[in-house]
């Protein structure tokens, strides 16, 4: 008994070295995730002078940065122009990537692993090399300083299809079967028995979708020349250009733009944490 | 809504099925009897589900038609086959209550409001889920899930039920519940059950007929009690029955015999029966029977008595009847026995030739 007790207090030690290394670990990944954040929002608060120093905390906050920010691009109009474009484009990845996903699980068809295959592989075509030809294309539409310029070749997700793709693949057969027997529609068993049973998975491809319409830049950029049409991820950029820096503003207007997302990730933190996990990102 | 056409005879006619280049049916040709409670039985992979599968339309058929009372139903629809299929793992729809799985089909088949609610209050009740009808099947035990399976079938009033194993997730004891349940039901309703298992001890005690597939072909078609008593090859006389039969085997022939036909008897042999003489291994109490593993020169041999209680190691004289004996040729298939055979067995087992398997 004596021995047993020993072997405990071992493993007890052995454990508390663990944690503590992993705490360490977390402590510093935690640190330089957040650390930025933190830098962007103290910095936005800082004046001129101070911008450069290494002071953890703004000497004499100000809000010039703000007001600056503010007269130089039309920020309001971007970040309406923002939501629009990363709920739209939420919208129709999630209803493509529903419906095509539906169709390579549920219907056999000839080419159906072809078609699933060029889907695959249209994933690993960065979209530089697709730019040029998307932007001919829409140019001839008359959709440049559009948004829906910027939603339409954006509107198909191929990791959307895929996820989905997965998800379906994974639902209980017998489900299926049991409602077919009863003469479901093909329809019915997307919107009555598979989507039901998926709303989490869903919703937590939905915010994933969200955060990346957000986050477009490239394609935006292409399509908008004028501020007003443009989301806020390329007002930010006209902050900095080869002849100034504006630092301040810059982060004062970047603070602002990261407000909708850090404020969605409070809400559903749970959610997207859970959404990572599932979806294997980051 | 129409009311209960329960006359359901079943014709397969000539089904066979192959996926790629594995035929997992071969030439499927057997009848399944109006108002019967059919078990089609096998091991795992002889097609009896697929059989089964084919029947409710899941599954299409290579060549061969189907009848349901003399109507063609082969290019059917599963929906227009007026038949209901309760699955192994119930396949209740997660995110509905337990009214509106079962309200499911009825709504799609666009019965009116009033008739609905009178259905399944009526299919509630039979299964005793009243009380439970506003609850979702996560919050439902295994027998009321089941339960819940069997109204959504019953509800739709159909001509066959077909059954996949729909109780091999319950435990022991639910099981052995269930299945009286099942019995209850079928004397209830009168219509067909066909009814797919591996389980011989429920294909026994449930059947009106059970169904003996193999390696995708029927072996034999009988009540349970022929099945028994009468199996048509080595396969079906070592599927059935627990403990399994003895089998002693002869270079051109196998002899079998069941535990529970075999007495232990002291010396007084009764005149023409055979004899052999072993030692008790191990014994197994199952209150009113014993059943013991006996070593002999022919190997070891279940016994199932109700008569004795022997110790382990001791020394017993077997007995049994030539008429009880099973008798199969070299390659598996049943022999008729004939009168000229006993001197031919006696003479086998004195000269303790045979050996086990």
């Amino acid at each position: 008994m004596i021995i047993k007790r020993e072997s405990i207090a071992v493993s007890f030690k052995q454990l508390k070295l663990t944690t503590i290394l992993q705490h360490v670990l977390l402590i510093l990944m935690g640190v330089i995730a957040i650390f930025p954040l933190y830098w962007m929002i103290i910095s936005s608060f800082k004046n001129e002078a101070e911008i450069f120093t290494a002071s953890f905390f703004p000497k004499d906050p100000t809000f010039t940065n703000y007001i600056y920010a503010f007269s130089e691009i039309p920020i309001a109009k971007m970040m309406l122009n923002s939501f629009i474009v990363a709920i739209l484009l939420t919208v129709f990845q999630l209803g493509t990537s529903i419906l095509s996903a539906y169709a390579l699980v549920r219907w056999k068809f000839k080419g159906s692993f072809f078609i699933y295959s060029i889907i695959s592989l249209s994933w690993l075509i960065p979209i530089q090399v697709i730019m040029i030809p998307n932007y001919v294309l829409i140019n001839q539409m008359g959709l440049n300083e559009k948004l829906l310029g910027i939603i339409i070749p954006l509107s198909v997700s191929t990791f959307a299809i895929l996820a989905l793709y997965q998800g379906f693949k994974a639902f209980p057969t017998a489900l299926i079967e049991a409602a077919i027997l009863e003469g479901e529609s093909d329809f019915g068993l997307l919107t009555k028995i598979i989507l039901p049973n998926l709303r989490s998975t869903i919703a937590s491809l939905g915010v994933l979708l969200f955060i990346s319409g957000w986050n477009e830049y490239l394609w935006p950029m292409l399509i908008t020349t004028n501020m007003e049409n443009a989301p806020i991820q390329i007002g930010l950029r006209s902050f900095v250009n080869s002849d100034t820096n504006l630092w301040g503003s810059l982060m004062a207007a970047t603070t602002i733009s990261s407000l909708p997302i850090l404020i969605i990730y409070f809400i559903l933190r749970r959610h997207i944490i859970d959404s990572f996990v599932k979806f294997g990102m980051k | 809504m129409r009311g209960w056409e329960k006359m359901g005879k079943i014709q397969f006619d000539h089904i066979q099925k192959s996926f790629g280049s594995n035929e997992v049916l071969k030439d499927i040709d057997v009848e399944i009897e109006d108002g019967s409670f059919t078990i089609l039985l096998g091991p795992s992979g002889c097609g009896k589900s697929t059989l089964l599968r084919i029947l409710a339309g899941l599954e299409e058929e290579t060549s061969g038609r189907i009848f349901i009372n003399e109507r063609d139903i082969t290019e059917n629809e599963p929906k227009d086959r007026n038949i209901a299929m309760v699955f192994q793992n119930y396949a209740l729809y997660p995110h509905m209550t337990v009214y509106k799985n079962v309200e499911y089909g009825l709504r799609i088949k666009k019965v009116p409001k009033n008739e609905r609610e009178k259905l399944i209050s009526d299919v509630l009740e039979m299964v005793e889920l009243t009380e439970h009808a506003h609850k979702r099947p996560s919050q439902l035990s295994g027998g009321q899930r089941q339960r819940v399976a069997l109204a959504r079938a019953i509800v739709k009033r159909p001509q066959v039920f077909l059954m996949d194993e729909p109780l091999s997730n319950l435990d022991a004891k639910l099981r052995n519940h269930m299945r009286q349940e099942l019995i209850e039901l079928h004397q209830k309703l009168k219509t067909t059950f066909l009814y797919v298992t591996h389980d011989q001890v429920e294909a026994m005690s449930m059947g009106s007929y059970i169904i003996i597939m193999n390696k995708g072909k029927i072996i034999q078609k009988g009540t349970p009690k022929e099945i028994y008593t009468n199996p048509a090859n080595l396969f079906v006389a070592e599927f059935i029955g627990s403990p399994p039969v003895n089998i002693m085997k002869f270079e051109n022939m196998y002899i079998g015999i069941r535990p529970e036909k075999i007495r232990v008897t002291g010396k007084d042999i009764q005149k023409d029966n055979l004899n052999i003489a072993g030692t008790v291994i191990t014994t197994e109490q199952l209150g009113g029977e014993t059943i013991y593993r006996v070593h002999t020169e022919f190997g070891k041999l279940n016994v199932k008595t109700t008569s004795r209680w022997e110790e382990i190691d001791s020394n017993v004289n077997l007995e049994f009847a030539f008429e009880d004996l099973l008798l199969f040729d070299k390659h598996g298939e049943r022999m008729e026995k004939t009168i000229q055979m006993v001197n031919e067995i006696k003479t086998l087992l004195n000269q303790k030739v045979l050996e086990m398997i």
